[in-house]
């Protein structure tokens, strides 16, 4: 044979060998750890939404013709647990992202993980500023993590500019009692709410923090009944049924505002025996508002689903395996710099409003960037069985109303 | 009025403690059995008799009525799978027993809550007031059904006493918790005995943990701190006493709420603690018991 | 020493050690991870048979001593910041302070109070840690800054060191005078007080170093995993696991117990796959253990040794 006679057949053979390898590479799944907590409602959700994710974008081609495969484990809410589930993540399973947790303790103890194993992390529940002040300050080290939900500072933002709106102008309030659980979200909560409550207009008379293992509240409420305030701020996640209740058997005539993750779940209603009437609180999104275009199909779809409407934590997570396999996408690559690198230029819109991270110059280092256009959260009052929201203005579909035991301040009628 | 709001709180709490400690204390005196399973049994019948109350549309008196008896099946469930296997095992050295059982209700109070945590999530549960409404009291303002509360456990603590003290079956309970032998020599069948009481722990504990439901409110993740606490009154009163139970109680309902009122409310469960330390250091049979 | 050296569980016991010796060659860092664990609880473990096995003490609380050296060592590096292997001492320092100020009211009891007592300091610390919540991280537990390695192979090389060493000297312990002393204590106390052996201060002596190596591996523990919790170190479910690691494995053979605690850790981690109920197999296997099998792996292999 001639030396052109056998050239041709190699370099046509190589190339297609060079195409096969390609495509072998290309049919490969992007694997994703999840971790969540099963037995909390928070959690659950946090793990069916990242299911119903994986199955929406595989339904459509998957990215760049690779489909998302999901690794699930519960970490039954113990940071311990979250790490080895994290460590298995990666040395057994070969995820190349993990999306994890809405406990604050459990992110911050994966967030040194992630930067040990050199892992793109996003928690889509957790709260605490401490998760992005640790990438702003440390960039190089804790760079891979990131903060898919409002930090509490903006929560806290959040609730005093909806309090002001809903509250201290058409009732008249002009004194709060801040009372939260002890915990890592809320202590830079309870510092913004004492700065932003002023401003909004009310009074902060007091500020009660409580052991999260507390059962009877009711010398708590008797506490706060006797200072007189005009609303209770609450910062409450790992309680909720329980003051709930107590409130509403003790007729304390004070209403709560502020944030009661519990509250934001459609089954607070029924563990609470209908006590959640009245309470208002922060959210991510709530039934039947389109604070996107995309936010009431995903609700429909997870409610037929699971049976139940998501936890907040739903659908940050929903949004937040979106972010990942668009920053994939952009990137190119799962390789985790480029990948870190490409999450940052997120500017997507998800369900619960236009996805961007705050960046190396800013505070809040990769944390989600807050404000109107971008994501505010929802500011919703159980009514008579249902999550009506309040506010922002444009999302409204219903009025303040609260129950016959609670004493609104005598100058609004 | 301050005092007032302590002294009705702490009396309601009290009397809730004590109902859930004096089943524990009376189980160990007559059988020898410490139940660590106890606040699993409690919470089963909480949620049980939730869900049959609302979820079943049964209502709260006959979804609470439920509920005890989904206790009662716990309890017998407690005592015919794990207790009595393990106390009749021949593989295991008598002066063993006692360990294995302890073991033994431990993990399977770790199986009840994992297992109940699958169906019903860890949130707390509460079942309807059985009265709706409030009544002041001297100008303190307290839910009608917490009074409710306090007045069903002590009717149950009465019964109770009625029970041991007046009837020929309750006092053979009382003698099997002094001596045993003794009651086998005069014709008693121990057997019997222990599924008395162990029936009667089982509506102790579901009507405990039915009530629990209603005044505050209870889920799997309370089940640890419910058989803690059930122990350390338990202990301080004296094992085997009921008397000493009660009286423990009371001591330690109104020292936390002292505490939550006057002090802080994080601080509530540290006087009861140190109290707890100084029994176990001075006086480790308990107030009551016997050594 | 030659008595020891007979016995067929320290046989066993090497040719375990061998194949672990092997392992980080051909097993993935994964399961390295979990073996890595599984030796700090066979330390537990085996610290804790000390106790039952010859002080014939049922120690419901090995958690109590376990988690003092834990939160002591994770307290001090995050406050002070001294070099971990101090950190590592201060904790198995203050968990035998621990172990004595607990076995002092403890041995005066007899019967169902002694395990009373262990449990109630268990409760104590729980609610200590919960109520400190801002410097121990309360329920959810704490991160500590420094860990001994982010490479498994060498965390690895690490706890198998750790275990062979504290087990060689708990096992070692066990067969020499002294162990003999205080097995003959727990068997029989009156005799042996009647052969003129001070039982208490032999069974406070036990306690001691029941103490010491639980101390020492829970601090090691918190500085491999990089967290302390009350979940992992504290809990009554924690202090179960290591009973039934030494019932699985055999009770009063040391070793015996190191190899339960191993197949516990092992089958743990396999079962996590079923998600939320991998408690609740474990528990229920653990439960079947204690119905069918309660002499263990280890005790009815030398049991029947003996007997053919």
């Amino acid at each position: 044979m001639s030396k052109q006679g056998w050239l041709r057949p190699t370099l046509f053979a190589g190339a297609a060998a060079f195409a096969f390898a390609t495509a072998a590479q290309a049919e490969e799944p992007i694997r994703i750890g999840v971790i969540g907590e099963e037995s909390a409602v928070a959690g659950a959700s946090l793990t069916r939404a990242a299911a119903m994710a994986a199955d929406d974008i595989n339904a459509h081609g998957g990215v760049a013709g690779r489909k998302i495969e999901l690794f699930t484990y519960d970490d039954h809410s113990s940071a311990a647990d979250a790490v080895r589930a994290f460590q298995r993540a990666v040395s057994q399973d070969h995820v190349v992202a993990v999306v994890a947790t809405y406990i604050s303790e459990v992110a911050l103890a994966l967030e040194p993980w992630s930067a040990r194993l050199h892992i793109p992390f996003i928690t889509t529940g957790a709260a605490s500023n401490e998760i992005s002040r640790q990438v702003h300050e440390h960039y190089d080290r804790f760079k891979y993590t990131f903060h898919g939900w409002l930090t509490s500072a903006f929560i806290a933002q959040s609730i005093c500019d909806a309090e002001h709106d809903l509250l201290v102008e058409p009732f008249r309030m002009k004194t709060a009692v801040i009372m939260s659980e002890d915990a890592a979200w809320t202590t830079p909560l309870d510092v913004r709410y004492e700065e932003c409550l002023p401003k909004a207009g009310l009074q902060v008379l007091d500020h009660i923090r409580f052991n999260p293992d507390t059962t009877d509240f009711a010398p708590i409420f008797r506490q706060i009944e006797a200072k007189k305030p005009d609303v209770i701020i609450t910062g409450i996640s790992h309680v909720g049924v329980q003051p709930t209740v107590q409130w509403r058997d003790q007729q304390v005539p004070i209403p709560m505002a502020g944030q009661s993750s519990q509250a934001t779940t459609s089954t607070f209603w029924k563990d609470t025996n209908g006590a959640a009437n009245g309470v208002i609180t922060a959210s991510a999104a709530a039934p039947g508002v389109a604070i996107t275009p995309l936010t009431i199909p995903f609700s429909e779809a997870y409610q037929k689903r699971f049976g139940d409407s998501p936890s907040y934590s739903g659908y940050t997570t929903y949004d937040a395996i979106h972010v990942l396999a668009d920053a994939v996408k952009r990137a190119g690559s799962t390789d985790a710099d480029k990948l870190v690198a490409a999450m940052e230029q997120t500017d997507m819109v998800g369900t619960v409003g236009r996805w961007q991270f705050y960046g190396r110059n800013d505070q809040f280092t990769h944390a989600i960037k807050y404000g109107p256009g971008l994501i505010t959260g929802v500011t919703l009052q159980w009514q008579d069985g249902k999550q009506v929201t309040l506010w922002p203005a444009g999302a409204a579909n219903g009025k303040v109303k609260f129950p016959s035991f609670i004493h609104l301040p005598a100058a609004s009628n | 009025m301050l005092a007032l709001q302590i002294l009705i709180d702490g009396f309601a709490i009290s009397a809730l403690y004590g109902l859930g400690a004096v089943g524990f204390t009376l189980l160990f005196g007559v059988s020898g059995v410490l139940n660590l399973a106890h606040g699993g049994i409690m919470v089963i019948a909480a949620l049980i008799g939730w869900q049959a109350a609302g979820g079943l549309g049964l209502g709260t008196w006959l979804g609470s009525a439920v509920g005890v008896l989904a206790a009662l099946v716990a309890s017998y469930a407690t005592y015919f799978v794990v207790v009595r296997p393990i106390q009749r095992s021949r593989a295991i050295p008598r002066e063993e027993t006692e360990i294995f059982v302890l073991t033994g209700t431990l993990l399977w109070g770790i199986m009840i809550q994992v297992g109940m945590a699958y169906f019903y999530s860890d949130n707390p549960v509460t079942m309807r007031p059985l009265i709706d409404g409030v009544t002041n009291i001297a100008g303190v303002r307290t839910p009608t059904n917490e009074i409710l509360i306090a007045v069903i456990s002590w009717v149950a603590i009465g019964l109770l006493w009625l029970l041991v003290n007046r009837t020929r079956a309750g006092k053979a309970l009382l003698a099997a918790s002094i001596n045993p032998r003794g009651l086998v020599l005069l014709g008693f069948e121990l057997d019997r005995i222990y599924l008395m009481v162990w029936t009667i722990y089982g509506v102790l504990a579901g009507i405990a943990g039915v009530l629990l439901a209603s005044f505050l409110g209870v889920g799997t993740s309370n089940i640890g701190n419910l058989t803690a606490s059930a122990f350390s009154i338990v202990v301080m009163g004296g094992l085997g006493s009921v008397s000493g139970s009660l009286v423990a109680a009371y001591v330690v309902g109104y020292l936390e709420t002292f505490t939550a009122y006057e002090i802080a409310p994080t601080l509530r469960p540290i006087p009861a603690l140190i109290l707890l330390v100084l029994v176990v250091y001075l006086r480790p049979q308990g107030l009551l018991g016997r050594r | 020493m030659a008595r020891a050296l007979r016995s067929p569980a320290l046989w066993i016991a090497l040719v375990l050690l061998l194949l672990a010796v092997s392992l980080p060659w051909w097993v993935s860092a994964y399961i390295l991870g979990v073996l890595t664990v599984s030796y700090y609880f066979g330390v537990f473990a085996m610290a804790w048979d000390l106790l039952f096995g010859f002080a014939n003490e049922v120690n419901f609380g090995p958690t109590f001593l376990i988690g003092l050296g834990a939160y002591t060592a994770g307290i001090l590096d995050n406050t002070l910041g001294p070099p971990i292997f101090v950190c590592v001492a201060a904790g198995a320092l203050v968990a035998m302070i621990g172990g004595v100020l607990l076995a002092l009211p403890a041995l005066r009891l007899r019967g169902p109070y002694f395990g009373l007592v262990t449990l109630v300091a268990v409760l104590l610390l729980q609610n200590a840690i919960v109520i400190f919540a801002s410097v121990t991280g309360g329920e959810i537990g704490m991160n500590v800054n420094d860990i001994l390695s982010v490479n498994a192979v060498t965390n690895y090389w690490i706890a198998l060191v750790f275990i062979a060493v504290c087990g060689a000297l708990l096992f070692g312990l066990s067969r020499s005078a002294v162990g003999l002393i205080l097995q003959a204590s727990g068997q029989d106390a009156i005799e042996a007080a009647a052969l003129g052996f001070n039982v208490t201060k032999h069974k406070l002596a036990a306690f001691c170093v029941s103490a010491l190596f639980s101390g020492l591996a829970g601090a090691m523990l918190v500085f491999y995993e990089g967290t302390a919790s009350v979940g992992t170190v504290i809990d009554i479910a924690i202090a179960v696991q290591i009973i039934i690691a030494a019932v699985l494995g055999g009770r009063r053979t040391i070793l015996g117990p190191a190899i339960g605690a191993i197949i516990l850790v092992l089958a743990g981690e396999e079962l996590r796959q079923l998600g939320q109920l991998n408690t609740f197999v474990v528990s229920a296997v653990a439960l079947a253990v204690i119905l069918f099998f309660p002499d263990g792996l280890l005790g009815h292999l030398l049991r029947r040794g003996e007997r053919g």
